[in-house]
């Protein structure tokens, strides 16, 4: 680098290049790290970065509500409440579901062919309704947060994102159980991860 | 001018830094703008220390010229 800049300097001020104005025009002298500090250093003159200026297509101006909004719609946070809500309402549904197909409501031992009541098996739906859609919500909020999160970190976009966000929660969720419920949760959940990614791309 | 030079060689190398050809969406996806904000981020910083560390090179350069010819002369 300094090899470089003692030749451009030779250069300039020998043969009194362009680079320098010799003493024959006027008495100035123009050194190259005088241009170089005008020119990418401290001196150098304070343009306001209008993207028409810098070459950019014409595009109107966000406002500062509009930049916080999608700010805020881009974050972490907000994607994992949309995975959670979702996974709510998902599961509900789905638990609703399989409460009608799976009855194990009203068995009374003393008399096991009389027909459940009506009360009886809506508040079954609406118990495996509710705890279903409880866990589908958890779930769903762990997973798309710490996606989020992997994502951030690595600054890509591919699918290991999702196959390491499922290790981790299959592996918080299969942790409480012990630790090898934990590697074998991490696994599955990994593995379906990564069939979705697949189908998805 | 030079402003408008310097954001289309930042924007061609962290376009190809941080945005791989997979064109499945038009948005951008978290992990590309993450990406690409720290790669503006470490454009503009090593921009300004190359500025400053090429200014005092050429500066000492100067001066050993200038005692090279007062030696001389």
């Amino acid at each position: 680098m300094a090899a470089s800049t003692r030749a451009a300097n030779a250069a300039a001020s020998n043969p009194q290049g362009p680079a320098s104005v010799g003493p024959s025009v006027d008495n100035t002298t123009l050194q190259y790290s005088m241009i170089l500090e005008h020119l990418i250093g401290d001196k150098r003159p304070v343009k306001d970065l209008n993207p028409a200026v810098m070459g950019g297509l014409p595009v109107p101006p966000k406002s500062d509500e509009q930049k916080m909004i999608e700010r805020g719609m881009e974050s972490c946070a907000f994607k994992s409440l949309l995975a959670c809500v979702g996974g709510f309402v998902l599961g509900g549904a789905f638990g609703v579901f399989t409460a009608g197909i799976d009855t194990n409501v009203g068995i009374d031992p003393k008399d096991p062919l009389r027909t459940p009541t009506a009360r009886e098996v809506l508040k079954d739906m609406g118990q495996r309704g509710m705890s279903y859609a409880k866990n589908f919500a958890i779930v769903g909020a762990m997973f798309s947060c710490t996606e989020c999160i992997i994502e951030s970190h690595r600054g890509k976009s591919d699918w290991k994102n999702a196959v390491y966000s499922g290790c981790v929660t299959g592996g918080a969720i299969g942790f409480r159980a012990g630790l090898k419920a934990g590697v074998l949760g991490c696994g599955g959940f990994a593995a379906f991860s990564a069939a979705i990614e697949y189908y998805l791309r | 001018s030079l402003p408008a030079l310097m954001k289309d060689l930042m924007t061609n190398a962290c376009h190809r830094k941080c945005v791989p050809p997979h064109y499945k969406e038009a948005e951008l996806t978290k992990g590309e703008s993450v990406c690409l904000d720290r790669c503006v981020a470490k454009y503009l910083d090593l921009h300004e220390r190359l500025g400053r560390k090429l200014t005092e090179l050429s500066v000492q350069d100067e001066e050993m010229m200038r005692k090279a010819a007062v030696g001389s002369g």
